[in-house]
């Protein structure tokens, strides 16, 4: 009602004393709580007495005057708790007592409570963990200056944004002249460079950065500076150089007067300008040194358009949208391919989001492991959802009592929700512990190689997701008791005659659940069998040569003696001799015993060297820029193909005589003869490099060989073919492959020998078996398998003891009926039929589901999986697994069923 | 257990004012409170006698009364609650809002 009105300041000021005055009356009663306690009893009791008095007083009898007294003053448990909640801060006080009362019925039944709050953890420690993954590959996590604005920017071809081939420098240099969308902008790239120390050579990762580089991604040198502007000049190239931490202190002792000390790298000396702070890496997570741009390429490669190769940083401004920054460079693009129609006809670039380009391989992945674990905790929630109604059908009784001594619904539902709650925090803590574990095993342990700056860790966003995701539980899990307790019926309950309506809408929810249960680990089964498949298909897939017993490394060979007069700044560097010359090392490696076959070459398939350029064959001039015909080119020794048992298809491979800076032999891998001469005989074919109208030799194609998968399992990221040379000494880095009679790996130890033993100054890089390249190519398919098949195990293990438990259930509340069946003439049989038979309904209906869940899951998946669809046989296993455990899950509580005793089941209850 | 179905129901807040109003002539306990407004309004207000002592307890959290144990007529311990300075204060505020509400009501059922 509201009539009238009170003065309003009156009103503030006078409800703000009364509420100091009632805070601070709650606060004293909160120290002498017992006192308070015991006065309410002795007040009310004192109140009853006087009316009973009363009453008698009127002639009534004792016992009724009681009863009257009591009708009259109305619940007293009721009435007590009002009173007491005057004097306390109730609802905080009322959550304590739930808590502590939950806390005490769940250490009464420990059984119950150690299963349901192991299943929680798993599902609750799982999710954690892999969000903390997902979290750490988000663009907030880069170690950059506002990450979120960062883009690189490639080349591509007829703006199909398919295919990357970097970008040239003076197209970069246009863009960066024209664009209005960046605030700035830097070229990179990176090569490996040998370091001359004090004691062993070493290869060292460099990146070529534009002078900008540094500011954009927001480091500062902790020491010295970086680069200026006119450091970067192609015309002027200065030769500084910045140092990594790690490089400065592993190779300098950390000497606080490093700057203007120099650095020698690969006979070039440069000199030192900064030295940038811990764990700053570069954009390729792996740099120890940086050099200016400029001394990329020699000035006459830098000036040509059509050499493209490096990738470009920029930061977007403010305000600016990768598609806004995108259409923009899209006009530029066209603007220099009108000026320059030869080199950029249909070149385009692409603009992609820095985290894009470091994360997007992993994020798939991670997502599908996130659904995969969300999954494993419906299971879990359903399971111990299901246990929690079971056990509230044992306490109907309890429930039915307190709700007659005076309790109220929504207390006694709010202190059920409180109990499962508790229950999930139980399983969140334990879960929590679970997760930081699995975090540091799954980041060590995994195949896939993290960048270093993703550190999952268990930080207040993970923290609150883990609460948000067990509240969510709680509710979840608690929901299903607390509807079935408001709905108990008093009397019947408390006459525990009743297993009437309530008893099987209870059964329907068990069943439900179990149902959705089995589906959700059909779909996680499903999703393991397709990746297990997957990745059979990729360790099956033929690469096109041979990998077993293969032992790979790359050395690099220093000149005798280093160019005594100074270069000039582009110019290459005179001629020298090797220490010592491919043959003769070949020669020594080949007499180490256990080595069966040695060949060498510029670079081998999977090691990552690879470089492509354009080539023409006779009389077949491109139709138009973008289709000059592009290859791959390796220079091999004549052993190389059957070192690695590539099959040599048409014509022979190379000969002693082939190898000579004027031989003019070419072996083709079968796509150029697929793409030219078609059903025709390509030996003694020519080709050439660069275009046809180039200056360049031509070369004639002696013998074709095999497709090999080079660049890339499951297949090479373009389908250029493969060109192979003979090897020359000009190469001063090459690779050495080595076919073994022992063990590989074992021939590590004696190859380094005999190589430092020719000279001890060869730096000796990238050791690995082939397979090991193999297994790195495939390491993301069986991280994902690995993780699937534990998930898809845990929901299986998980369901199954759901259908257990409720089969179980079902028996003990159907043993009198069993009973009255066995006693009318039943068989054992009978009875396993009506028992198994329900639980198979149970589990058809799942699988269904699951199956229908599947497939509609399956474009999740699609792009992690390999020569496989979600109709696979692999599908119909895990189907059948699962059908089998859970079909036996059933089998054990029939069995129980037909031992019942009928006169023992009779007399029950 | 059917609490307040029959009992006539007091408008919200003017139980509390009853309390105050009857205790304002002296200090008593809760059962001599509930006689009183009883006899006070010839039966017409029956306190629902249980719900007199949430109502007390308010009372005193928000310092509106002051309680202590004495003993009653027949010798028995028991809680008697006093109004406070404070209680009188709100007191003499619910009685003139009350006069107010009333003596309004009471012309427009007149009038009308």
């Amino acid at each position: 009602m509201t009539l009238g009105l009170k003065p309003s300041r009156y009103v503030t000021c006078a409800t703000f004393m009364n509420h100091l005055l009632a805070i601070w009356h709650r606060l004293t009663a909160l120290l002498r709580r017992k006192r308070l306690e015991r006065d309410l009893d002795d007040e009310l009791a004192f109140h009853l007495a006087m009316r009973e008095a009363d009453y008698r007083h009127d002639g009534i009898a004792d016992a009724e005057a009681r009863q009257f007294a009591r009708r009259r003053f109305g619940n007293v448990t009721s009435l007590k708790e009002q009173c007491r909640d005057m004097w306390t801060f109730s609802p905080f006080e009322t959550l304590l007592q739930d808590v502590r009362y939950a806390l005490r019925t769940l250490r009464k039944s420990p059984g119950f409570t150690i299963v349901a709050v192991l299943a929680l953890a798993v599902g609750i420690g799982a999710n954690t963990a892999i969000f903390s993954l997902v979290d750490a590959v988000r663009a907030r996590a880069l170690p950059y200056k506002e990450p979120a604005r960062l883009v690189a920017l490639w080349g591509n071809v007829l703006r199909t944004r398919v295919e990357r081939r970097g970008n040239s420098y003076p197209d970069f240099l246009d863009w960066r002249a024209q664009s209005k969308s960046f605030e700035d902008m830097a070229a990179f790239d990176n090569q490996t460079l040998t370091f001359a120390g004090i004691d062993d050579p070493e290869r060292i990762l460099v990146e070529f950065v534009s002078a900008p580089y540094f500011s954009l991604l927001g480091v500062t040198p902790v020491r010295g500076r970086t680069f200026s502007a006119e450091e970067d000049l192609v015309a002027t190239p200065a030769y500084v150089v910045v140092l990594s931490d790690g490089f400065w202190k592993r190779r300098f002792g950390a000497d606080p007067r490093i700057v203007g000390r120099t650095v020698t790298l690969n006979t070039r000396t440069y000199t030192i300008v900064g030295v940038m702070p811990p764990r700053f890496k570069g954009l390729t997570d792996t740099a120890e040194l940086w050099v200016p741009f400029a001394v990329y390429a020699p000035p006459q490669t830098m000036a040509t358009r059509s050499t493209r190769g490096f990738g470009a940083l920029a930061r977007l401004k403010p305000g600016v949208t990768v598609a806004g920054a995108q259409s923009e460079l899209d006009g530029i693009s066209r603007q220099l391919e009108r000026a320059y129609p030869d080199t950029n006809e249909k070149r385009a670039v692409e603009v992609s989001p820095l985290d894009v380009e470091l994360f997007g391989a992993l994020r798939p992945a991670l997502l599908t492991l996130m659904a995969a674990v969300a999954f494993v905790l419906l299971i879990a929630c359903a399971n111990v959802a299901n246990l929690l109604i079971a056990r509230s059908e044992a306490r109907r009784r309890e429930i039915a009592v307190r709700t007659a001594l005076g309790a109220g619904r929504g207390r006694l539902l709010r202190q059920l929700m409180t109990e499962s709650c508790v229950l999930t925090a139980l399983g969140a803590t334990a879960g929590l512990l679970l997760a930081r574990g699995a975090v540091a095993v799954l980041i060590t342990q995994s195949p896939v190689t993290f960048p270093s700056f993703v550190t999952p860790a268990l930080d207040i966003r993970v923290a609150a997701f883990t609460i948000a995701v067990s509240l969510a539980c709680g509710m979840l899990v608690g929901l299903a008791p607390g509807l079935q307790a408001r709905s108990v019926d008093l009397n019947s309950a408390l006459k525990d005659t009743a297993r009437g309506s309530d008893g099987h809408r209870s059964q329907r929810v068990r069943n439900a659940l179990v149902v959705a249960e089995l589906s959700l680990a059909v779909v996680l089964l499903v999703g393991a069998g397709l990746m297990i498949r997957s990745v059979r298909n990729l360790m099956a897939l033929d690469p096109g040569f041979d990998p077993t017993s293969v032992l790979t490394l790359r050395v690099s060979i220093p000149r005798a003696s280093a160019p005594a007069a100074p270069v000039p700044p582009g110019a290459l560097p005179a001629p020298s001799e090797p220490v010592i010359r491919s043959r003769a090392l070949l020669e020594r490696v080949r007499a180490v015993p256990g080595v069966g076959e040695a060949a060498l070459g510029t670079d081998l398939p999977l090691d990552g060297n690879a470089a492509a350029g354009t080539y023409a064959a006779e009389g077949m001039p491109p139709t138009n820029a973008q289709n000059v015909p592009r290859a791959y080119t390796h220079r091999i020794s004549p052993e190389f193909f059957s070192t690695l048992r590539i099959p040599i298809v048409a014509g022979r491979t190379f000969t002693d005589a082939d190898i000579a800076p004027t031989s003019s032999a070419v072996v083709v891998s079968d796509r150029v003869v697929k793409r030219f001469w078609p059903g025709q005989d390509p030996i003694g074919k020519r080709i050439k490099f660069g275009q046809l109208t180039s200056a360049s030799p031509w070369f004639t194609i002696v013998g074709v060989a095999g497709e090999v998968k080079y660049r890339g399992l499951p297949d090479n990221p373009t389908s250029d073919p493969d060109v192979y040379l003979p090897f020359v000494e000009r190469n001063s880095q090459y690779a050495l492959a080595v076919r073994a009679t022992v063990p590989p790996s074992s021939l590590v130890a004696p190859l380094r020998g005999i190589i430092r033993g020719a000279d001890p100054s060869i730096p000796i890089y990238q050791v690995a078996t082939m397979e090991e390249r193999i297994e790195e190519q495939t390491s993301q398919s069986r991280f994902m398998m690995w993780l699937m098949g534990v998930f898809a195990a845990v929901a299986l293990s998980l369901s199954v003891i759901g259908i257990y438990g409720v089969m179980s259930y079902l028996v003990t509340q159907r043993t009198r009926e069993i009973g009255i069946r066995l006693a009318l003439g039943a068989g054992g049989r009978d009875i396993l039929r009506l028992v198994v038979g329900n639980g198979a309904r149970l589990i058809a209906a799942g699988i269904l589901i699951g199956l229908a869940a599947s497939f509609a899951l399956r474009r999740l998946v699609s792009s992690l999986l390999f020569g496989v669809t979600a109709a696979d046989a692999a599908s119909g296993i895990a189907v059948a697994v699962l059908a089998a455990v859970a079909l036996v899950a059933c089998y054990l509580p029939a069995l129980r069923a037909t031992r019942v005793d009928p006169l023992n089941a009779l007399r029950y209850e | 257990m059917g609490e307040t179905k029959h009992e006539p129901s007091f408008m919200p807040g003017t139980l509390d004012m009853l309390v105050l109003k009857t205790v304002s002539r002296g200090a008593m306990h809760g059962y001599s409170i509930a006689q009183f407004i009883q006899d006070a309004s010839r039966d017409v207000l029956r306190v629902e006698e249980g719900a007199l002592y949430p109502a007390l307890h308010r009372l005193e959290v928000r310092g509106l009364l002051r309680s202590e144990w004495g003993t009653s007529d027949n010798n028995r311990r028991a809680k008697f609650y006093r109004l406070t300075a404070l209680g009188r204060r709100e007191l003499d505020n619910e009685a003139e809002y009350w006069t107010r509400i009333a003596s309004a009501v009471t012309r427009v059922m007149q009038t009308a």
